[in-house]
């Protein structure tokens, strides 16, 4: 087990090492930097050859690529992830502030997709091939449909139309003012959380249907154990492994997947800061960002892996 | 040699039976799985209307008429105007050409690409194959939205880059799961066969084993095509996919659908309706045809 562990962390570096690469090559092989789109855009005035150059010198943009690429690679070793080009804060500074409003959002999504998921799985699974399980893959299906960010502005406008209310646009801190935060960052849990709830939902029932044909659960019928019991005793509990890992997953990529929610409901979180990387071709954060998200991704999966080795014994490591 | 060659590169079958065994399948498929059809049906009319698109739409998607913005559902505009005083339907109308066309080009041009790589990985396999897995490996430890937006970061917006960003996501996706039954195939007596005849890796990966990998890809292929749609839709919706004034769904959900979703909220229910109604009815239709083509994957 310990060796299985050690190996799997151990091949998370050179994938990473592959990630910062592609991400180093892919920002600039192509026409354009932070200097033209700082100086060209808009009003061009300050275009002169001169102002560019320097201020390519400053931000060390003239440099060889294997030096820039080493660079940030001594940085990363240290923990320092460099300064963004475009705003010239450190880099940790911009991402701390919006972390923990993302690190929440994926919590709560993934508490709303818990939620619906796995008794929506369970009961589909009990009730198969009835009207029940049909409405609730099609409920599931629609989910994966529709977009979130649809769904979000559905939602607000429901709230307006029918309470006449708003939520709240201004991000406050969940320890300044647990109320107003819940009462800004629960609506959008909720769309993210349905589409994401809709993978989970048919894990659960195809795993329950599984587990609900093995001889223990028939054995366990035939010693007349209460229903509830054998539910949730012995089926679910083995049913759970494969919906964990969805879940898992999911939370993974709802940290740094939800560019297109946060603009719906005006939250500046990792994925605006993305998207604002990238229109203002500012290389160090959006380095940062893209391993960062990476990072995430692959610790949990390792995670999950890792979980599920050591939560079902069949499972051998390779 | 002549002989070999066609008995192992033809499949054999008179096209008269092939398009006999194609209708009785179909019919198979709609009476077996009615919601896979009823995702068909709807597929088989976006296509129609995005086809007949110029004949169909009561207004040119682009003229303006500032007598009439935001104007409401009814005659003469039955979905009502956006901010431009555009017709709301006429726009969503060509807006399906450009859901389809992107789509349809991603999902192709990923899958196919995917399939390819993953038939060569496999039937080289050894240091090609370990170089390529790690190389996916990289790809795949990227969100699908996050990897789209930085290819869209590299080649810029505009219809044609954002169907190449929505590609490449989908790639690696599609190349893992070709990878493993082509590796099962690669085992099989007449891939020997063929390279006992002395054919080379090329004609090998192209007319014996890509052929039989067809299931696999068929089922990534309709999986992706929603997914594409979504995407697309996002992409245009963050401003960094199409760009106006082309129809686009994703595009008509943006700027001034929320901003005046309180007093217009046709111009912002509409085209998520036509996202949602789409992509539900390619991954039913994807779903089924996944059941149907294999039996291993279906959901009990």
């Amino acid at each position: 087990m310990t060796k299985y562990v050690v190996k799997r962390l151990l091949l998370m570096i050179p994938t990473l090492i592959g990630v910062a690469v592609l991400i180093f090559l892919l920002l600039r092989v192509v026409p354009g930097d932070v200097v033209e789109a700082r100086y060209v855009g808009g009003s061009g005035q300050f275009s002169s050859k001169e102002v560019m150059a320097a201020e390519r010198a400053r931000l060390g943009l003239d440099r060889p690529l294997w030096t820039q690429f080493g660079t940030w690679m001594l940085g990363l070793l240290r923990g320092d992830l460099g300064i963004s080009m475009w705003t010239g804060a450190p880099i940790t500074e911009e991402i701390r502030l919006r972390f923990a409003l993302s690190l929440q959002l994926a919590v709560m999504a993934t508490v709303v997709a818990t939620l619906l998921a796995i008794p929506l799985g369970i009961v589909a699974a009990l009730k198969q091939d009835s009207w029940t399980d049909y409405a609730v893959r099609v409920f599931s299906i629609a989910g994966l449909a529709m977009p979130s960010f649809w769904l979000g502005i559905l939602l607000i406008l429901g709230l307006l139309i029918v309470f006449r209310w708003l939520p709240p646009m201004v991000y406050t801190p969940f320890w300044v003012d647990p109320w107003q935060n819940l009462a800004q960052l629960i609506w959008p849990a909720l769309a993210v959380g349905y589409r994401y709830s809709a993978v989970a939902t048919r894990m659960t029932r195809s795993a329950m249907l599984e587990v609900l044909r093995e001889d223990y659960i028939r054995t366990a019928k035939a010693k007349g154990l209460w229903l509830k019991l054998i539910l949730v005793r012995h089926a679910l509990k083995n049913a759970m492994l494969p919906v964990l890992t969805v879940i898992g997953l999911e939370f993974a990529f709802l940290l740094g997947g939800l560019v297109v929610t946060e603009q719906v409901f005006n939250l500046n979180g990792l994925g605006l800061l993305f998207v604002e990387a990238i229109a203002h071709r500012d290389y160090t954060l959006t380095q940062a960002l893209v391993l960062l998200v990476a990072f995430v991704f692959i610790l949990v999966n390792f995670l999950t892996d890792v979980a599920y080795a050591w939560l079902d014994p069949r499972i051998r490591y390779r | 040699m002549a002989v070999t060659d066609r008995a192992l590169d033809t499949l054999g079958e008179p096209a008269e039976r092939a398009e006999r065994r194609w209708l009785t399948a179909s019919r198979d498929f709609v009476r077996r799985r009615p919601l896979g059809a009823l995702g068909a049906l709807v597929i088989v009319i976006m296509s129609v209307v995005a086809a007949l698109a110029g004949v169909i739409a009561p207004y040119d998607p682009l003229a303006t008429d500032y007598g009439a913005m935001l104007g409401a559902p009814g005659a003469p505009h039955w979905l009502g105007t956006d901010a431009f005083g555009r017709d709301v339907l006429s726009r969503m109308i060509y807006g399906s050409r450009t859901a389809l066309l992107v789509g349809l080009g991603a999902s192709f041009f990923g899958a196919t690409l995917g399939a390819l790589l993953g038939v060569a990985s496999a039937y080289f396999g050894g240091r090609v194959d370990l170089v390529m897995e790690r190389f996916m490996d990289i790809l795949l430890s990227f969100p699908l939205i996050i990897l789209a937006l930085a290819v869209v970061a590299v080649l810029g917006t505009g219809i044609v880059n954002v169907t190449l960003a929505i590609a490449i996501p989908m790639v690696p996706r599609c190349a893992r799961v070709v990878r493993s039954t082509a590796l099962a195939i690669r085992e099989m007596p007449y891939v020997d066969a063929a390279r006992a005849a002395g054919f080379g890796h090329g004609r090998i990966i192209m007319r014996h084993m890509l052929p039989n990998v067809m299931a696999p890809y068929l089922i990534m292929l309709t999986a992706f095509l929603g997914q594409a749609i979504l995407l697309e839709a996002s992409l245009s919706f963050l401003g960094l996919g199409v760009q106006e004034p082309t129809a686009a769904w994703g595009l008509m959900l943006r700027g001034a659908a929320v901003e005046f979703a309180e007093t217009a909220p046709w111009m912002a229910f509409f085209p998520g309706l036509a996202i949602s109604l789409a992509v539900f009815a390619f991954n039913l239709f994807g779903d089924s045809l996944r059941d149907a083509l294999d039996p291993r994957l279906r959901t009990q």
